[in-house]
C-alpha cells in the first residue's frame, strides 16, 4: 500500500521585483491515510505556500520547480494541468482557508454555494442538493440546519461560517483536507468548538487533514505528527508528542520556549529574539513614575458608560416616521465598569471580540469620550469636553504595520510627540529620541529608516519607544502581541516587564490570550458583552475562576499536551 | 511572505517608486516627451524662429503657405504658416507654452484646494463634511466643460479668468478624492495613536493624512492636468478661452477650421497633433504611476 501523500523535494518559488524569493525550499514528507499531520512556522515560513502548492493554487508569479514530486494515491500531481487539478480540487483534496468571512461568497445563499461546490464534480437535482446541504450543516452542528440552509453568510457568525466551509470541503468526502490556520481569526471559545468538530468528523469519515499553524499549542490538541517549517524547510517532523516534549532542533525549542504557557508567570521568556535585538539601555531615561509613591486607585474609573448610536440619516428618519423602518439599535459597549489599577500594577484586561475591551481601553486612555462616569488618573481627569488632556496616559496598539505612519522615518513618528509637548526641543530631538530607542533595544542608526524596511518586532518596538518618549505614568496596551509571532511575541513580553521594573509604569493589558496575560499581569479582569464578569488576582482568577464564563474561557485555550 | 532582503541604506517611498517606474519603457518615454515639452515650452523665445505674438513680423504674402515653404524674410517654415502668415511651428511651441502654463497651474490650484479641503472634511466629519461633500456632488452632477464654459463666460477672456474657469470646473475631483482617502487614513491606527499623545489636529492632518492620501490624488493630478489642457483648447476654440493676441493650441486649431476643406490641412493639424501628443504623454505617464499606487497590481 503506498502513502495517500508523498511529497519530495518540493520546491515553490516566487518571482518578484526583488528577486526569487524561496517559499519552499526543497521539503520532503509523507502522510498516510487517515493522519492528521500539523504544519507549524511562523510568518514567512512557508507554510501555507506548502499548503497550496499541494493543490496548485499559486499566485501568477510562483511556480513548482522542475525536480519536485508531489504523490496523490501514487499519482504525480507536479505538472498536471489546470483541468486536472480542478477534477481533484474540492472531490479529492480540498481546502479551508483562514478568513470565513473571505471564503464565502457574501451575495449567495449557502444553499447555493453548497450547491455549487456539489455540482462542480456532480450532475444532482435540486432537491438532492437541499438534502445533501443540510445533512453537510448538521454534521458540522450547525443548529436548525433545514432553515439555516436559505441565509446569506452575513447571518452567520464568524465561528458558523468556518463551519460552513468546513462543510463544503468535506462535501465530496475527500481523502486529504487542507486546513490554513482555519482558527486564527476566530475567539478561543469558538476555536476550541471548531477543533471538536473537525476531529470528529475526520476520525468518523477516515479523511487525512494537513493542519497548517502557527499555534504549537493548537496543533497539539488535534495532530498526530508536526512538521516544524522555517525558511522554507523542515527543521524537524516526528509525532506530536515527541516534538513537544523532545524537540531536537534548537528552532523548535526556541518556539516551545518562547510560549509564556510553558514558563513561570512573571518571569523573562527565553527568547532568541531578544538576544539578538541586544541589551535595553535605561541609563538616562526620566519620567515621573519612577520613585512616585504607591497609589492603590491610581488609574480610577467609575461607572464607565459607552453606547455607541447610530445616527438614524435622512431617509430612514422618515421611515421612521411613516412606521416603515426601525429606530438604529444602540450597541452598550461598556456596561458600567468600575476599574482601578495601582501605581505600578500591570492589570490584564480579558475578553473575546465584541467584549467592549478595546472600548474601555481608549476610553481609559482619553481616546474616546466616556457617556458615562469619571476616569482619573491620579486624581486628574483624562478627558474633558474638548479632547484628551495631558500625556500621562499613552497608547500601544495592535498592529505594528498599521501604528506607524508609513511616510515618516522611525526618527519622525517618535519625536514629533516629544517636540509638540516640550519634552525635548527640535534641537535636541535627536538625542533625546536614540536614549529611548536604546530602551528598547533598537538601533539608533537605523532611525532613519521607514517603517516598512523593519520587521514585525521591530516596529512594536518602536511603536513602545514613541509611547515611552511622552514619559508617560500608564500605558494603555491594545492587543500588542496578538499579531507578533511567538518568538518576537516573547520579546515583546520581555521588554514590557522590564519597563514596568525600571519605569514603574502603569499599565493596562489588553488581550484574549489568556496565557500572555496569566504571564504578564498581577491582575485580571475579565469583560464579556460589556460588563465587567469577573476580576481578581490573576493567579486566582486562573486557577479558581468563579463565573461560568471565565471558567469556560479557560477550559477553552487550547494546551500542549501534557 | 516578507522579503528578508532589507537594504542597508535608507531608502524612501520616493527612490523606491522610481526603481519601479523605470522598468516601464513606454511611460519613461511618455516621461521624456513631457519632459522635453516643458523644456522647449519654457525656452520658447531663444528655440523659435519667429515671435508669433510680434505682429510686425508678420507679412500677409506668407499666409496659408505649405510646410517647407521659405518665407520673404529667409525663414523656413517647417510645418508652414496660419491664415496670418505665422510660422506654425513657432505658434505651436508657443501654444504649448500657454496650454501647459494654464494646466499645469490650474491643476496644482485645484490639487490643493482639494487636497485641503478633502482631508479637512474627512477630518472634521459631521455636518461640516456632509455640507462640503455636497456641494461637491452637486457640482460633480454637471459636465465640468460646462462649469468651465459659463464661468469663462461670465468672467471674459484672460489668462486668470481661465485658469479661474479651470479650477472651478475640477476642484471638486480632486476634493472627492482627497475625501475619499483621507476617511480610509483616519480610522487607520497611525492616525489614532498621534491623536491619543495627544497632536493637534492640524498636526494630524497636515503631516499625517494628506501625505497619506496623496498617491491617488497625484494620480488624478495626471489626468486633470491633461483634462485641463484639453478644456482649455476647447474654450479657446469656441472663443471664450484666452484673447487672440496670445493664440493657445485651441485658437491655432479654430484658425485652421475653416480652411481644413480648401486642402490647407496644415493649419489645424499640427496644432492638434502636438495637443494629442501632450495629452496622451500626459496620461500615459498617468496610467503608469496608477498602476505602481493601485495595491490590487503590485506584485
Amino acid at each position: 500500500m503506498t502513502h495517500l501523500l508523498e511529497v519530495t523535494n518540493l520546491r515553490t518559488y516566487f518571482q518578484t521585483d526583488k528577486g526569487t524569493i524561496k517559499s519552499v525550499d526543497g521539503i520532503s514528507f509523507t502522510l498516510e491515510r487517515g493522519e492528521v499531520m500539523g504544519l507549524v512556522g511562523e510568518s514567512g515560513s512557508g507554510k501555507s505556500i506548502t499548503g497550496f502548492s499541494l493543490i496548485g493554487l499559486l499566485d501568477a508569479n510562483g511556480s513548482i520547480q522542475p525536480g519536485s514530486s508531489i504523490r496523490f494515491n501514487g499519482r504525480e500531481l507536479v505538472g498536471l494541468n489546470e483541468r486536472e487539478l480542478r477534477k481533484i480540487r474540492g472531490k479529492e483534496i480540498s481546502m479551508v482557508f483562514q478568513d470565513p468571512m473571505m471564503t464565502l461568497n457574501p451575495v449567495v445563499k449557502i444553499i447555493d454555494q453548497i450547491g455549487m461546490a456539489i455540482r462542480a464534480h456532480e450532475q444532482v437535482s435540486d432537491a438532492e442538493v437541499r438534502r445533501r446541504a443540510v445533512e453537510a450543516l448538521r454534521k458540522v452542528q450547525i443548529v436548525d440546519p433545514e432553515n439555516k440552509v436559505d441565509q446569506y453568510p452575513h447571518e452567520f457568525s464568524g465561528g458558523m461560517r468556518q463551519r460552513v466551509a468546513i462543510a463544503i470541503a468535506l462535501l465530496h468526502r475527500p481523502q486529504l483536507v487542507i486546513a490554513d490556520e482555519p482558527t486564527t481569526a476566530l475567539d478561543v471559545s469558538v476555536q476550541a468548538e471548531i477543533l471538536k468538530v473537525v476531529k470528529e468528523l475526520v476520525a468518523e469519515m477516515g479523511t487525512s487533514l494537513i493542519w497548517v499553524s502557527h499555534d504549537l499549542a493548537t496543533v497539539s490538541s488535534i495532530a498526530d505528527t508536526i512538521a516544524v517549517m522555517r525558511h522554507g524547510k523542515i527543521v524537524e517532523a516526528g509525532r506530536a508528542r515527541e516534538v513537544l516534549h523532545n524537540p531536537q532542533h534548537p528552532y523548535t525549542k526556541g518556539l516551545l520556549d518562547a510560549l509564556p504557557s510553558r514558563s513561570q508567570p512573571g518571569q523573562l521568556l527565553a527568547s532568541s529574539a531578544t538576544e539578538a535585538a541586544g541589551r535595553m539601555d535605561f541609563t538616562g531615561l526620566g519620567g515621573s513614575a519612577i520613585g512616585a509613591d504607591p497609589d492603590a486607585e491610581f488609574v480610577k474609573a467609575v461607572g464607565v458608560e459607552k453606547i455607541f448610536a447610530p445616527k438614524a440619516g435622512f431617509l430612514r428618519r422618515l421611515g421612521i416616521r411613516a412606521g416603515l423602518a426601525k429606530e438604529p439599535k444602540p450597541v452598550n459597549a461598556v456596561k458600567s465598569a468600575n476599574v482601578t489599577i495601582a501605581r505600578g500594577e500591570i492589570l490584564g484586561l480579558v475578553g473575546e471580540s465584541g467584549s467592549g475591551k478595546s472600548t474601555l481601553g481608549r476610553i481609559l486612555c482619553g481616546i474616546y469620550p466616556a457617556d458615562a462616569g469619571t476616569v482619573t488618573v491620579g486624581g486628574q481627569p483624562v478627558r474633558s469636553e474638548k479632547g484628551k488632556l495631558g500625556t500621562r496616559v499613552q497608547m500601544i496598539f495592535q498592529d505594528p504595520f498599521a501604528s506607524l505612519d508609513p511616510r515618516r522615518t522611525i526618527f519622525q513618528s517618535v519625536a514629533e510627540g516629544p517636540i509638540a509637548h516640550g519634552f525635548c526641543t527640535r534641537q535636541n530631538a535627536r538625542e533625546y529620541v536614540n536614549r529611548w530607542l536604546r530602551a528598547v533595544a533598537f538601533d539608533p542608526a537605523m532611525a532613519d529608516r521607514y517603517p516598512h524596511q523593519f520587521s514585525g518586532g521591530q516596529r512594536q518596538r518602536v511603536a513602545i519607544a514613541r509611547a515611552l518618549a511622552m514619559q508617560p505614568e500608564v500605558i494603555v496596551c491594545d492587543e500588542p502581541v496578538a499579531s507578533l509571532d511567538v518568538s518576537i511575541q516573547a520579546q515583546v513580553i520581555n521588554l514590557l516587564m522590564e519597563l514596568r521594573r525600571n519605569l514603574n509604569i502603569t499599565m493596562l493589558f489588553i488581550s484574549h490570550d489568556l496565557s500572555v496575560v496569566n504571564h504578564l499581569c498581577d491582575r485580571v479582569i475579565v469583560m464579556r458583552h460589556g460588563e465587567i464578569v469577573e476580576q481578581g488576582p490573576a493567579q486566582q482568577v486562573f486557577t479558581a475562576p468563579q463565573h461560568p464564563y471565565t471558567k469556560m474561557l479557560i477550559d477553552a485555550v487550547p494546551k500542549l499536551a501534557a | 511572505m516578507t522579503v528578508e532582503a532589507r537594504s542597508a541604506s535608507s531608502v524612501s517611498p520616493a527612490a523606491e517608486f522610481w526603481r519601479t517606474f523605470r522598468r516601464n519603457k513606454v511611460a519613461v518615454g511618455a516621461l521624456v516627451v513631457v519632459l522635453a515639452i516643458i523644456v522647449v515650452a519654457i525656452f520658447a523665445p531663444f528655440i523659435v524662429p519667429q515671435d508669433p505674438y510680434d505682429l510686425k513680423s508678420l507679412v500677409l504674402r506668407d499666409a496659408r503657405r505649405p510646410p517647407g515653404y521659405v518665407g520673404s524674410s529667409g525663414i523656413v517654415h517647417l510645418l508652414g504658416t496660419d491664415s496670418q502668415g505665422r510660422d506654425l511651428l513657432s505658434a505651436i511651441v508657443y501654444g504649448l507654452r500657454i496650454s501647459l502654463q494654464m494646466g499645469l497651474l490650474a491643476g496644482a490650484i485645484a490639487f490643493t484646494i482639494g487636497a485641503v479641503v478633502g482631508c479637512f472634511a474627512a477630518y472634521v466629519g459631521g455636518r461640516i463634511e456632509a455640507l462640503i461633500m455636497r456641494i461637491v456632488d452637486i457640482q460633480l452632477s454637471f459636465p465640468a466643460i460646462l462649469l468651465a464654459f459659463v464661468v469663462a463666460a461670465m468672467l471674459g477672456q484672460g489668462k486668470s479668468q481661465l485658469i479661474l474657469a479651470l479650477v472651478f470646473a475640477q476642484y471638486a475631483y480632486f476634493v472627492r478624492t482627497a475625501h475619499g482617502a483621507a476617511s480610509a487614513e483616519r480610522q487607520k491606527d497611525y492616525v489614532q495613536a498621534a491623536l491619543s499623545v495627544p497632536m493637534s489636529g492640524w498636526f494630524v492632518v497636515t503631516r499625517h493624512i494628506i501625505p497619506n492620501s496623496l498617491p491617488p490624488l497625484i494620480v488624478v493630478a495626471t489626468v486633470q492636468v491633461a483634462s485641463a489642457i484639453s478644456l482649455e483648447a476647447t474654450l479657446s476654440f469656441l472663443g471664450v478661452g484666452l484673447p487672440p493676441t496670445e493664440p493657445s493650441l485651441g485658437m491655432l486649431i479654430a484658425n485652421g477650421f475653416q480652411y481644413l476643406l480648401s486642402g490647407r490641412y496644415w493649419i489645424a493639424i499640427y496644432p492638434g497633433v502636438a495637443l494629442i501628443i501632450l495629452i496622451m504623454a500626459i496620461n500615459l505617464v498617468g496610467d503608469q504611476i496608477r498602476d505602481q499606487l493601485n495595491p490590487r497590481l503590485r506584485k
